[in-house]
């Protein structure tokens, strides 16, 4: 007996259900005596506000139906939905980088399954007070950029406003449409132990986290689909669509015609996982500060197809390095221009330019005031208590109260303080006070909050942790609106009080519940929308174009790599000493001129030990340091893959990801045999082609496909030239056991003897390789393949140096000129034949080929700066 | 006095370069001892020219250059009538320097007496100041100090830095031209927390070539009153005033980027012609 079907009563979890079952027996006898392991009995509620458990040790309200499912599930089955969820996070490939991390640029995102559950009256409460504050900003904002009102009418000190770094002069007096600033608004919250909600920080420069929201959600909401389902949770969509319809709102053309784009560092940026996650589900071009310009105070994206003009850029750039005109000049993540274009009101920036400033924490100490004196009303959500020391009342009271306080900078920049999770010694404190006295406007002190408490699970129950709430908001023509739900981060370690992801946090699911079922929203069209229906993508940036290309390009380096290597493993077998040597000559001479094996004919010796040869085949495989190795080709790949990781598919990355991890597998320690390592080989290139089966099977015929298979033709085109020019060159070349090898490498073994049904020789060989138009793997069809993808690429650019398509009808028309046959009459001296003269052309004209797609296509070339006058 | 000037920056590239993107502070001001008649700004090749009022209130022009170029000029034409702004008298004494605190009432003052690009008001520079102005108790007196001991430590040497050097650098070594001048000035006025700016533009009693630069201190009760302390005097109606700041950084006369090598030449030359 298996599974569910005798098991009626637990259908609806089959995956689950088994290993639960054959845990069973252990359960039960532990049971007899204490009820079953609770998942509680681990959970000892601290003096904090604790989220799942009231004082009388009975869970909340919100919590009870969440609980009441948990305990169903035991901790066995608990188990297996975290694995779940682990697995689900892998597999989406959701990351958060890790600034100075040398393992790896992206670290695996930390989720925990237990969601963060609030109560439906609460949220209404926090929503109220969100909006109301996320309005108060940007009603500083405004004025802060426009009349500055309440700097003249000392509401807020000079110092607050043109101290800060934020605060961008060249940005002042622009005119920005419905004097909007803060499009979008995050802010961290956190519960004191007496139950009430504080506003911990205001993130309104570039807020980020409501993409890892989202990914959180639909990683949970599967592994916890019953009680996600029971829960009438509220859902996410209905906010991404409201940022959506505001966002195309502020096109300057219309909403009709808008294109936004979401403007991104880059992929050494910490978020950018969530940056590329977010384009892809709002339908946005993700693009980098080269791939706009701007022309006539427009900005306009760059394509294959020519310049698109864009009307709305979400950004995820720091607001100084947007410009690196008028604002940084060492900014290369920006578009020069761009801020006069802002000014032009030709573009809408989302967050505008400048709205850092109110992030900094001294603007919390002014809030309630200001609340007063610009909405007329007080201020609903308080931030923690905090202390500007640019004023002298304030700056008194923190000098007394150091050891009471947090002391932080309050506008964006470094300064050395005392790590606040420790207590302050004598000398410390002594260098922070004068400190605050030389230079005032720099702090701000903080009062320290107990942050509360929620369940989170670990190995065998849950234990309480502390957590923090990031909630998130966007302007809408009808106000800001609030998004149901929020990223809670959860302390690394029980006690903690410092939550980043930087430092090694976890996350949760927020469940905003709701007393009624919820409504189903989705991003889709509904039926009753007119849906303008597209065939053609014509919008793909240079830089996009350029790097599919190379990673077609390094897909197929891969392959010829794997296959070169495999043969030579296969055949260079130590029973066999010297014997294999000459046979595999041309593969180990293609291995050469490729770098897998550097200067392997300038050692001899190396040939001749059996071993030794071995050993430097395995290190062309597995060595992270050769350059050229399979390993570092496949880091290469995945480096690319993450470039373009917007435009490709989930499984097309996860079978990279998969590739490089199965190459970076071995350790020291392991001795690898040849045949594991033909294990590997074979797996790569399984792996390989899935890649390359995926991106023929589902990326549609346009432009990023035509690149990354244009990159993997020449390469193979390359590869096979190489290795049949090296064929030439083999004292016994005509040997069919070294024939074979060639064919083996170029996967034609079959082909060849299906057609010719006896041993092979030189013009069959070559005829099949190099001339047949018929065969996949033949040098002429990767040729005429490049042909029919030149005539569907837009225009080549005149000025670029030779034209790309001239170097491949000359080409082609080389290659039907000559005839195999000639090598069975050249007695030995191939090299000089017509065949040999048309690989070598062939070789040589590659490489143009490739410079000339290049020129045309990928034009990318450094920023300089201006230089200054001179002055007497 | 009337003058007819002349300014013009060349660029030549050692291969063409396009995406060129350029913010040039060449207008004069207008103002009541400073009347522009005339001003024309030519770009070659030919661009469109916009312009706007910066946070200074300087007249910036801007202009972007797509196509490849391998040379680049800015001409600036213009015509300007100049008249003596009132004389504060050597020995008058406008403003306690004790009272100094009360110029922060202007808010926008608060910039002119920050750290900026190239001007830190560290130890040293206070020191220097402090040791400038010993037994001055009147604002407009402490300038006059501070002016006349630059002038007096800092030994004028042409192309000794360059237009990216540092106020410290300069102290260290004690030399440079008009821009090192102020910069210092600045420095000192600032440490004192007397509002201090940049000034770039035009002195006409040169046989100049190029730009000059001094500085301006705010006095309460009578506003900014330049102070050239590469000449040590005040300045007069020999002086035409292009663009204002917190220091160089804030006025180079042309600014932008580009695409393409950085191999450059630079030719500036100001020619200045008075006219009856």
């Amino acid at each position: 007996m298996s599974d569910a079907a005798d098991n009626p009563g637990r259908r609806n979890r089959p995956p689950m259900t088994q290993s639960q079952f054959q845990s069973a027996p252990e359960d039960t006898s532990f049971a007899k005596k204490a009820k079953p392991e609770s998942l509680l009995s681990g959970y000892e509620r601290g003096a904090a506000f604790d989220e799942f458990l009231a004082a009388d040790q009975q869970p909340r309200p919100q919590y009870a139906r969440l609980f009441g499912a948990l305990e169903e599930f035991g901790p066995a089955e608990m188990r297996h939905r975290r694995d779940a969820c682990e697995r689900l996070v892998n597999e989406q490939g959701i990351t958060y980088n890790v600034y100075g991390d040398a393992r790896s640029l992206e670290r695996p995102w930390q989720l925990d399954p237990v969601p963060f559950v609030i109560a439906p009256d609460e949220w209404r409460a926090l929503e109220t007070g969100l909006i109301q504050r996320a309005t108060l900003l940007n009603q500083i904002l405004a004025d802060c950029y426009g009349p500055q009102e309440l700097i003249r009418t000392h509401w807020l000190s000079p110092a607050m406003v043109f101290g800060q770094p934020d605060f961008l002069r060249p940005c002042h007096g622009i005119r920005i449409p419905g004097n909007t600033y803060l499009h979008f608004y995050a802010a961290d919250l956190a519960r004191s132990p007496d139950g009430r909600w504080w506003v911990v920080s205001d993130r309104t420069q570039i807020p980020t986290g409501a993409g890892y929201a989202l990914a959180n959600r639909l990683v949970v909401s599967r592994i916890l689909s019953e009680p996600f389902r029971d829960n009438h949770v509220h859902r996410l969509a209905g906010f991404f669509r409201d940022t959506q319809a505001a966002l195309m709102k502020l096109s300057p053309r219309g909403a009709d015609n808008a294109r936004v784009v979401m403007l991104t560092p880059g992929p050494l940026n910490e978020t950018y996982f969530e940056q590329t996650y977010l384009a892809r589900y709002l339908g946005y071009t993700l693009v980098e500060g080269q791939d706009l310009t701007v022309r006539d105070n427009c900005v306009w994206l760059k394509t294959l197809a020519g310049l698109e003009r864009v009307d709305v850029i979400l950004r995820r750039v720091d607001d100084d390095f947007c410009d690196p005109l008028e604002l940084r000049n060492d900014s290369i993540l920006g578009v020069p221009g761009l801020v006069e274009a802002v000014r032009a009101g030709n573009v809408v920036l989302a967050n505008a330019l400048g709205s850092g400033l109110v992030q900094s924490p001294a603007f919390m100490s002014f809030l309630p005031g200001l609340c007063k004196h610009l909405l007329g009303e007080a201020l609903t959500l308080p931030s923690v208590a905090t202390w500007w020391c640019g004023q002298k009342a304030a700056r008194e009271y923190v000098l007394e109260h150091l050891d009471k306080l947090v002391v932080k900078p309050a506008f964006r920049m470094r300064l050395r303080l005392p790590n606040p999770a420790k207590a302050m010694s004598d000398a410390e404190r002594v260098t922070l006070r004068r400190q605050i006295e030389f230079d005032p406007d720099l702090f701000v002190a903080q009062e320290r909050v107990k942050f509360s408490t929620a369940p989170m699970w670990e190995k065998t129950g849950l234990v309480p942790r502390t957590v923090e709430l990031r909630v998130f908001l966007v302007a809408t023509e009808n106000g800001y609106r609030v998004m149901p739900g929020g990223l809670t981060r959860v302390s690394p370690d029980a006690g903690g009080q410092l939550i980043t992801m930087q430092r090694g946090g976890s996350s949760k699911d927020t469940w905003v519940i709701s007393e009624t079922p919820v409504e189903e929203v989705t991003l889709l069209h509904t039926a009753a929308q007119k849906v303008e229906l597209r065939r053609t993508g014509n919008n793909l940036p240079s830089r996009l174009a350029d790097n599919f290309y190379w990673l077609g390009r390094y897909s197929e380096r891969a392959d010829a790599t794997a296959r070169l290597l495999r043969s030579a493993l296969l055949r260079s077998n130590p029973e066999r000493a010297g014997s294999a040597e000459s046979l595999i000559a041309p593969l180990v001479r293609t291995l050469e001129l490729q770098g897998q094996l550097p200067e392997i004919s300038q050692k001899p010796e190396l040939c001749q030990n059996a071993e030794a040869f071995e050993a430097e085949l395995l290190a062309a495989i597995f060595d992270p340091s050769r350059p050229g190795s399979l390993r570092q080709t496949a880091h290469q790949l995945q480096r690319l893959a993450t470039l373009v990781r917007d435009r490709t598919s989930n499984d097309m990355w996860r079978a990279l990801s998969r590739l490089n991890d199965r190459l970076s597998t071995p350790t020291s320690s392991i001795v690898m045999l040849s045949g594991d390592a033909t294990g590997v080989l074979n797996e790569t290139l399984l792996g390989l082609a899935a890649f390359q089966g995926l991106a023929r099977e589902n990326m549609t015929r346009a432009q990023a496909w035509r690149f990354l298979d244009m990159g993997l033709r020449i390469e193979r085109a390359v590869y096979i030239c190489t290795l049949l020019e090296a064929t030439l060159c083999a004292p016994e070349a005509e040997n069919p056991s070294l024939l074979e090898a060639v064919l083996d490498v170029v996967d034609s073994s079959i082909t060849f003897r299906s057609r010719y049904n006896l041993v092979a020789t030189l013009p069959a060989v070559f005829d099949l390789v190099l001339l047949d138009d018929k065969n996949p793997r033949s040098v002429l069809f990767q040729v005429n393949q490049l042909a029919k993808h030149f005539e569907k690429l837009p225009k080549e650019r005149e000025e670029a140096p030779g034209s790309g398509k001239n170097i491949l009808a000359k080409c082609v028309k080389r290659l039907n000129q000559v005839d195999a046959r000639e090598l069975a009459g050249t007695g030995g001296d191939w090299l000089a034949s017509d065949v040999g003269a048309v690989i070598r052309e062939t070789l040589q004209t590659l490489p143009k080929l490739s410079e000339a797609i290049a020129a045309s296509y990928f034009a990318h070339a450094e920023i300089s700066r201006t230089g200054r006058g001179s002055e007497a | 006095m009337r003058f007819e000037i002349t300014h013009r920056t060349s660029y030549t590239y050692a291969s063409p370069v396009r995406d060129s993107f350029n913010e040039v502070r060449l207008q004069p001001f207008n103002n009541h001892v400073q009347v522009v008649e005339s001003f024309l700004l030519k770009i070659l090749p030919a661009a469109r020219l916009r312009h706007r009022h910066d946070f200074y209130s300087n007249v910036v022009h801007h202009f972007e250059i797509i196509e490849p170029h391998s040379t680049l000029t800015v001409e600036s034409q213009l015509r300007v009538i100049t008249s003596n702004p009132p004389v504060i008298a050597p020995a008058a004494e406008p403003w306690p320097l004790a009272r100094i605190g009360e110029a922060l009432r202007e808010p926008r003052v608060f910039d002119f007496l920050q750290d900026s690009h190239f001007v830190e008001m560290s130890p040293e520079v206070w020191r220097f100041a402090l040791d400038a102005t010993a037994g001055q108790t009147d604002t407009w007196q402490a300038a006059l100090a501070v002016m006349r001991m630059v002038h007096a430590e800092l030994k004028y040497e042409s192309n000794s830095t360059s237009v990216h050097t540092h106020a410290r650098d300069v102290l260290r070594d004690k030399r440079g031209v008009c821009q090192d001048f102020a910069h210092v000035m600045i420095g000192m006025c600032r440490a004192l927390k007397i509002p201090a700016l940049y000034v770039s533009g035009y002195l006409a009693t040169e046989s100049a070539s190029a730009t000059h630069a001094w500085m301006e201190v705010l006095i309460p009760g009578l506003g900014w009153r330049g102070l050239d302390p590469t000449h040590n005097r005040p300045v007069d109606e020999t002086y035409i005033k292009l663009a204002v700041g917190r220091d160089y950084s804030d006025v180079a006369p042309v600014a932008g980027n580009y695409k393409g090598t950085t191999d450059r030449k630079l030719e500036v030359s100001v020619k200045i012609t008075p006219l009856s």
